[in-house]
């Protein structure tokens, strides 16, 4: 378990510098696909199957294929030709990289989760089925903000094609 | 449980920070919006992590509407971005300033 995560860890930066540092769009939107499926695996390692289906099926299928299509349409220049850089972008870079960095170190000094522990164990989850279990937890507990959600994802595609019917100037 | 839970944080704020960083320094609009997926990503993982170590399927359901409005939020963003490249406008988040007009 241990070898595997670190596994899996390793891969997840890899693919994330990839993501921040290839010049062409298209090799950011791979790493970006990597990086994701490699996140599916974790949360396999954390007992979370049905988090791994949606992150499979919605991010690695359908946001990626997205990213890709639209890649593919629009040809899109890399940063080289974009002209010269302001060359301040890596100043706030590396600030906010120091500042997250700190606060990563105050994570390593308290390394313990004080929450209250709550009743889902996984063998309490895996009697049930990890997805009856979510389900449940998301049409009881946690109804009203499915529905919010779901008026969501009717307003996101509504405003989509009216944006796709309109011209600007 | 060998893996300790602040391995999983520690990760998951890994990829966060890489994420904006990426945000801060590309300049292409598609690239920084697949940055900020990298960081709804991140915030996942961590929500996930704090799941499981607590016994608790709050996090998991978090994560599934975060998945969720993400998806939502990257037709929309693409949508603008694919009319603003129809509209010829040079594709640099620097020179994106429509609004201004």
């Amino acid at each position: 378990m241990v070898v595997g995560f670190a596994i899996v860890a390793a891969w997840e930066l890899v693919t994330a510098a990839g993501v921040i540092g290839f010049r062409r769009p298209i090799y950011n939107a791979l790493a970006l696909v990597g990086n994701m499926l490699g996140l599916a695996v974790l949360f396999l390692m954390l007992n979370a199957q049905f988090l791994f289906a949606a992150q499979v099926i919605v991010y690695a299928g359908a946001v990626m294929v997205l990213f890709v299509f639209i890649i593919a349409l629009m040809n899109p220049e890399s940063d080289v030709t974009l002209g010269p850089a302001r060359g301040s972008e890596w100043m706030y870079g590396i600030v906010f990289g120091l500042i997250f960095a700190a606060l990563l170190g105050v994570l390593l000094v308290n390394q313990g989760l004080t929450g209250r522990s709550g009743p889902f164990t996984p063998e309490v989850i895996n009697a049930v089925g990890n997805v009856q279990s979510v389900g449940t937890a998301l049409y009881t507990t946690f109804l009203f903000p499915v529905e919010v959600t779901s008026v969501l994802l009717l307003i996101a595609a509504v405003g989509a094609v009216y944006l796709a019917m309109r011209r600007i100037r | 449980m060998p893996v300790p839970a602040y391995t999983f944080l520690l990760l998951s704020g890994a990829l966060f920070t890489m994420g904006a960083i990426g945000f801060l320094v590309r300049r292409n609009p598609l690239v920084v919006f697949m940055c900020i997926e990298l960081m709804l990503n991140a915030v996942n993982l961590a929500f996930a992590a704090i799941s499981r170590y607590l016994n608790s399927l709050d996090g998991v359901v978090f994560a599934f509407l975060v998945i969720t409005v993400a998806a939502a939020e990257v037709v929309v963003g693409i949508a603008i971005i694919v009319q603003v490249y129809r509209a010829g406008r040079q594709m640099d988040v620097d020179g994106l300033d429509l609004m201004k007009e």
